[in-house]
């Protein structure tokens, strides 16, 4: 039967250098259907429990979906592993090209296990996989380090994920640079790359992904790029990107200033879309298969940072290495974001630790010298310390590269207050004091602070509808089924594996014709909540297993006691009562125990099958 | 004054491509009937990391060295589309067709080491229809004896 799986996958054992290929389990296929789900399950029974992530036993697993590869708009990949940062589940997401690469070189997910005893890139063609020695290529940035593999193989064809030297020094918030500059960018999968002396994966494939029902496909994807085309949210992101949601968070009072310590920022007008498309846009580019094309690129063509080719600057990279630093000036944010890419860090955790250090040496905390002046506002400070970080270089750049949690308990409890994170993840640039389900969604998240889980702030900040209701802001009833219902859903269509771009306009019927037509089986729109939970309900005894402590399931202590200073929910905090109104709630909507763990039943009911066991 | 056939070509508007290949997986389906953009027809280059993206398209040559060098005609214009046209069945994989294609979209399938390229889709070509940018255009050209 012609269908849009390769029914391949490939471990590749690094310690031994080995190459094993296997068709999926039909169970897998059933109960968790791609990306995000059989990463969840594939860490879960192959990673030994309390295994170091940073170890030969910890698995770094690249997913596809059923639609990745195909013209379905918007699709991606994922990178699943035991996060270095939180020492639990990661799922990192990213789109561009490398990710459909995975399908045409004949697999629907690579699974490295091991650790080489020297640095190597894998290199997937027509020959199969083999694994290249990566000594003279080890120690370059990840954009160098794409071309020097282009030019070794002399193909400029092969798509390629590269780290940087963050990963190489297991920095553990690295990220994987995947083809063309779309980042596997928070939790740590580069660093777990780098511990297992991976440098770089190369793929060029030959292989063709078949659909099951052709007519019935093209259809569907005629009605999903309608919708798309008709929805206002996927147009603004055509227009502007995600640095259209500067000045939005800016007016709704949500953008990080100063470390979080507010809510609005002078600044946002600057690093927004006109401040951008007046410093910086030049055209469009869009990842595989996608008409939305959020990105837009642009230069830096004059000025002290010139010259250079900048991918637009992200609604969070403005928002964290911008305003959160009081740095205004778009050139100078594109430069810190590029020497991100190039170094190999996320942007959002780079933006936490900086003003993490930036806040901590006002206090008192830390100490300026005459070569590094730490205040907010600094953007050339801002450049060495991500040089410093990415290189664990001297005594500040060891202490912050550990991440601001780790940071925060060495500089002691006076600096507690100053690391903006939960579970060990740093802070994304939505600040919750004015919208509790977004805190409570940081609170829940798998993989810890994420937007990108459940994002309540869209119905929060708007008033939007939720079930036919408009959402209030303030309220803390209702919050944590509206948590429930987004979480769900985005896991369950983080199996595809969708776009959350694609997926603002692209309804869940829609999404469920794609996939019957493409896969052959028969799929309701409701099936993608019910995966989701089943997904959240693994995720969780995951975590558990590796000893995520449910106390730690709170916001960070600023958003509790300092009340918000400005924007249109000023005088707002999430308090310890509210948080724990909001967490039973949730618990009890999951199904789980006091204590955060799914019981027996709520096993059984969403079909988590401990029974069966995925095996390499 | 006597009138020639139209010319029938894509013509591409590089400063409107984004680069995202839905024409090449378009033509893939269309020659292969799967998905696979390194197996379509026409090809895009990505410049300083990604900041223009150049798609380049058959011209359906007026001039088409392809057919010039093919040893054993196997390519031939199509009276019906205009398009400049291989026939596999004749194709003996010499790969000289491909050798003195200017721009480089002369495709050699690596299993049937057969030349495919652009034949237009029958005059209905699916990579203009797919790319959502508007970066592809169906041009019928009249051009006139003496112009």
């Amino acid at each position: 039967m012609a269908q849009s799986y390769m029914n391949k996958i490939l471990h590749i054992n690094l310690s031994k250098g080995s190459f094993h290929h296997f068709e999926p389990p039909a169970w897998m296929r059933d109960d968790y259907l791609g990306g995000k789900g059989w990463g969840a399950r594939m860490l879960l029974d192959i990673v030994p429990e309390n295994a170091d992530p940073l170890g030969p036993e910890n698995a770094l697993i690249f997913l596809t979906g059923p639609l990745t590869a195909t013209p379905a708009p918007a699709m991606r990949a994922c990178v699943v592993t035991k996060s270095p940062l939180t020492n639990a589940f990661l799922d990192s997401y990213f789109g561009g090209y490398f990710g459909p690469e995975i399908k045409y070189a004949g697999y629907d997910a690579l699974i490295f296990t091991g650790r080489s005893t020297a640095p190597v890139f894998l290199q997937i063609d027509h020959n199969g996989p083999i694994l290249v020695p990566a000594r003279d290529i080890w120690g370059q940035d990840a954009i160098k380090g794409n071309q020097s593999i282009k030019s070794k193989l002399s193909d400029e064809n092969f798509k390629i994920a590269t780290i940087g030297p963050a990963g190489e020094n297991q920095v553990p918030f690295a990220l994987i640079c995947c083809e063309t500059n779309r980042q596997a960018g928070r939790g740590g999968a580069g660093a777990v790359m780098g511990s297992k002396n991976l440098k770089a994966i190369a793929l060029k494939g030959d292989k063709l992904v078949k659909i099951h029902d052709q007519n019935m496909f093209n259809l569907a994807l005629k009605k999903a790029n309608k919708e798309i085309f008709n929805s206002l949210d996927c147009q603004g992101l055509m227009a502007t990107g995600t640095a259209g949601s500067v000045e939005f968070a800016n007016e709704t009072g949500l953008i990080p200033s100063k470390n979080f310590s507010d809510g609005t920022s002078p600044l946002a007008a600057k690093l927004g879309d006109k401040g951008q498309s007046k410093k910086l846009w030049l055209s469009r580019s869009a990842c595989f298969g996608c008409p939305i094309a959020c990105s837009q690129m642009g230069a830096v063509r004059t000025g002290r940072y010139a010259s250079f080719v900048s991918d637009i600057v992200e609604y969070e990279t403005a928002a964290m290495l911008g305003t959160n630093l009081e740095i205004g000036d778009p050139r100078a944010v594109a430069h810190l974001n590029r020497l991100c890419d190039e170094l190999g860090i996320d942007t959002i955790s780079a933006g936490a630790c900086i003003s993490f250090a930036f806040e901590a040496a006002e206090k008192g905390l830390l100490k300026s010298t005459d070569d590094l002046k730490l205040e907010f506002g600094n953007a050339g400070a801002a450049a060495d310390l991500i040089e410093m970080i990415a290189h664990k270089k001297g005594p500040l750049g060891k202490l912050l590269s550990q991440g601001v949690k780790r940071a925060a308990q060495e500089l002691g409890p006076g600096a507690e207050p100053l690391a903006m994170h939960v579970k060990g993840m740093e802070m994304p640039a939505w600040g919750p004091r004015g919208i509790p389900g977004m805190g409570l969604a940081y609170m829940t998240a798998d993989r810890g602070a994420c937007h990108q889980r459940g994002f309540p702030a869209g119905y929060e900040a708007t008033g939007m509808e939720w079930k036919g209701k408009p959402v209030k802001a303030l309220e803390l009833e209702g919050k944590a089924e509206l948590v429930f219902s987004l979480q769900n859903y985005l896991a369950g269509t983080d199996c595809l594996v969708k776009c959350d771009f694609g997926a603002m306009g692209v309804s869940p019927e829609t999404y469920a014709l794609l996939l019957s037509a493409a896969t052959g089986s028969e799929i309701e729109a409701s099936f993608f909540d019910e995966l989701g939970e089943r997904i959240w309900n693994t995720t969780r005894i995951f975590n558990l297993r590796e000893g995520m402590d449910i106390k730690d399931e709170r916001l960070p202590r600023r958003f509790v006691e300092e009340p918000l200073p400005s924007g249109p929910h000023k005088g707002h905090r999430i308090t310890e009562d509210d948080m724990k109104y909001l967490i039973k709630d949730y618990y009890q909507i999951r199904g789980w125990d006091e204590n955060g763990r799914p019981t027996p039943e709520t096993l059984e009911k969403t079909g988590v099958r401990l029974d069966k066991k995925f095996k390499l | 004054m006597e009138q020639t056939k139209p010319q029938v070509f894509i013509r591409t508007h590089f400063d409107l491509c984004t680069g995202c290949s839905l024409c090449k997986t378009a033509c893939s389906m269309h020659v292969f009937g799967g998905y696979n953009p390194n197996k379509g027809m026409l090809i895009i280059r990505h410049l300083w990391e990604n900041l223009a993206h150049i798609p380049v398209v058959c011209q359906q040559c007026q001039n088409p060295m392809c057919m010039k060098v093919c040893p054993v005609k196997a390519i031939s214009r199509d009276e019906t589309t205009q398009a400049v046209v291989i026939d596999q069945n004749k194709c003996i994989s010499c790969k000289l067709c491909s050798q003195y294609c200017a721009l480089g979209v002369i495709h050699r399938d690596p299993e049937t080491q057969k030349a495919y390229k652009c034949d237009l889709c029958q005059g209905d070509p699916q990579c203009v229809q797919v790319c959502p940018f508007e970066a592809l255009e169906l041009v019928h050209e009249q051009k006139h004896n003496g112009e």
